[in-house]
């Protein structure tokens, strides 16, 4: 791999500059998750802050490849990087995985509507997560922990394929010792050594306590298969549809609502998205595609 | 600000725009069809065109452009924008395609500006040709609003003579902007009209709006209500099964602007550009995300969004209609589906 560098000048055409611009960022680190994830601490030019909300993304460049959108899957309560978790499945994350720590890319964003903190605060809070779903959702549970105070009970439900497919697993300890927090895990396929729940991410709403739908909000990211199930799973448990937030993933190209890659129905996820309230969900039947 | 000028002037005000550096385009005819092209004369614009295949907006958005350039390895990298080419002055718009381009300009203006667009808008001046009246039993401009138009121009000319097929030799331009009359009084050319011009004028108007006829069997403004209560239809099935995912309707459609952005490196890989490329909704992997999930993956899920989007979504989100009703969807189509057709389909459904 090549040294690449960041495309960091602004473009003044027509003295506006080009949607298409990135900033640079350099890699403070990379650290191996799994087979096929990897963990990059990321720090924009200058020092500068990101400023995102818990669930935006940005569009990552490497110069050669392109650009793909990633969760930023750090608390913003961290301002002084911040951290993608990059499945290896594209060219452009490809291109992303053989970089180093030193090396620069390019970053445009934050982009997109995130979880509503404000809203959220003061009540408890349950968390649904289905494989690399718990990296946009670890933005909020990891805010939810640094302004732990301001929040209720917590439950993290997250499921996956394989043991061996499960992300973040060395801060699962300390998100257990949290106050007032449960941490339930399952998998698909348990294999000798797994101890907990086997089965799919359902299975573990049958051992949550009785909660309470008036001071709950539910965060749910996972793929369609997973997202469409837990949803119907959190009307079993009576909380309003507007308290149910789910982050949707689509191909974002360009980021600014007019690629089209991203639209599901009227909206463009990019735009008012990538989080959706499940009762906005009901009016887009593409996002249960 | 009105001026009466001659064919033969217009012709000159080509010339013109040609010897101070601008590209001039327009319709020019290849064989039985027209094609937007750039001409090396005035005279060679052919303002008395039915329809151009491809509508004009890839002179503002075109099929592939650079928006970033990226170089590898040495110490100074910088991204330089690709320019906005050279001043356009494209002259024989109808006024279906000017609607389309007050369209563009609404949807690259909005938000995020897009420069790249922009860039090029603001070096461009549009002059449109009115019609006579629909330039073929496709088109269904007068349904869709698209036969008359209040943005997206310059300067209009109004034909005074002649007629459908029949070059005009004296029309009354009307400039719309400041562009329009600054390209007017910079050329000095015409007169101011007299009264017998006017008449020709609204003789013109009242005549087109005869010849324009509605071929759907309800008003526009009730298509977004049609098309809501429609989502389930099966008609989407039976249609898209003769749907071949070409993409022609997006290829030709003046109000189309779906892209795709890739890097493309030069042969050493040392350096290359970031280009913007048109995309088509109906083609199959328009809406497949890494991993390969498509979450459109049925052709009738394909031809659905694209009936919606312009039909209501592009109306809610930007205030103006997504068709313009210029037909040339349903004339590109390979299996002859027809979008009349199915607006009037789904009214009958019910």
């Amino acid at each position: 791999m090549p040294e690449v560098r960041a495309m960091a000048e602004k473009l003044n055409v027509g003295g506006q500059g080009s949607p298409f611009a990135p900033e640079e960022a350099e890699i403070l680190d990379v650290a191996d998750l799994t087979a096929l994830e990897k963990l990059f601490k990321l720090r924009l030019a200058g020092g500068k802050n990101l400023g995102h909300a818990p669930g935006q993304f940005v569009e990552v460049s490497v110069p050669g490849f392109g650009e793909a959108p990633i969760s930023i899957c750090s608390s913003p309560t961290q301002r002084e990087a911040f951290e993608l978790c990059v499945r290896k499945v594209g060219t452009v994350t490809a291109a992303l995985h053989s970089l180093k720590a030193g090396d620069k890319i390019g970053v445009r964003g934050p982009m997109g509507r995130g979880f509503d903190v404000e809203e959220m605060a003061g009540n408890d809070m349950l968390f649904v997560a289905g494989g690399l779903g718990l990296a946009p959702l670890r933005s909020l549970i990891n805010y939810v922990f640094d302004r732990r105070e301001r929040f209720g009970k917590v439950w993290i439900l997250y499921g996956a394929k394989t043991p061996q497919e499960l992300l973040f697993t060395k801060e699962f300890e300390s998100w257990r010792k949290q106050p007032d927090t449960e941490l339930m895990l399952t998998v698909d396929k348990p294999d000798e050594q797994w101890r907990g729940t086997g089965g799919v991410i359902t299975v573990l709403f049958r051992k949550l306590p009785k909660l309470d739908p008036k001071r709950t909000y539910v965060a749910v990211v996972g793929p369609p298969v997973m997202y469409k199930f837990v949803l119907l799973e959190t009307l079993n448990l009576k909380i309003p549809r507007n308290r149910i937030f789910c982050s949707l993933e689509r191909h974002m190209k360009c980021g600014v609502g007019r690629c089209g890659h991203c639209q599901i129905n009227n909206v463009y996820v990019c735009k008012e998205g990538p989080v959706f309230r499940f009762s906005q969900m009901e009016s887009l039947p593409e996002s249960f595609a | 600000m009105e001026r009466v000028v001659t064919a033969n002037e217009l012709a000159a005000i080509a010339d013109e725009a040609m010897r101070t550096g601008r590209t001039v385009v327009g319709p020019v005819r290849r064989k039985e069809r027209y094609f937007y092209e750039a001409v090396s004369r005035g005279a060679d614009l052919a303002l008395d065109f039915n329809y151009c295949v491809y509508s004009p907006r890839s002179f503002f958005l075109p099929s592939s452009e650079t928006v970033l350039s990226y170089s590898i390895g040495t110490k100074e990298v910088k991204a330089a924008p690709a320019t906005g080419g050279t001043p356009l002055l494209i002259m024989g718009v109808h006024p279906c395609d000017c609607n389309a381009v007050a369209l563009l300009d609404a949807v690259f203006g909005s938000g995020v500006p897009d420069d790249h667009y922009l860039a090029r808008r603001k070096d461009s001046i549009v002059v449109a040709v009115d019609c006579h009246g629909p330039c073929d039993q496709t088109a269904f401009c007068r349904d869709m609003g698209g036969n008359e138009a209040k943005e997206g121009f310059d300067v209009m000319l109004t034909p005074l003579n002649g007629g459908k097929g029949q070059a005009a030799e004296r029309y009354l331009a009307a400039a719309a902007t400041e562009r329009g009359k600054e390209l007017l009084a910079y050329n000095k050319v015409g007169k101011a009209p007299a009264n017998a011009d006017k008449d020709a004028a609204e003789k013109f108007r009242e005549a087109r709006n005869a010849n324009f006829k509605k071929k759907l069997p309800y008003e526009a403004e009730k298509l977004p209500e049609i098309l809501d209560r429609s989502y389930n239809s099966l008609l989407w099935q039976v249609t898209a099964k003769r749907c071949y995912s070409c993409g022609s309707c997006n290829l030709v459609c003046p109000t189309c602007y779906c892209f795709t952005v890739k890097d493309v490196p030069d042969l050493s890989c040392a350096s290359g550009r970031r280009v913007r490329e048109w995309d088509g909704c109906q083609l199959q992997d328009f809406a497949t995300v890494a991993g390969g999930h498509n979450f459109r993956p049925e052709s009738s899920s394909r031809l659905r969004h694209r009936i919606f989007r312009k039909g209501k979504w592009i109306k809610e989100q930007q205030g103006r209609m997504g068709c313009v009703g210029c037909g040339r969807c349903d004339r590109a189509c390979t299996a002859k589906i027809s979008v009349v057709e199915i607006y009037t389909q789904l009214a009958e459904e019910r």
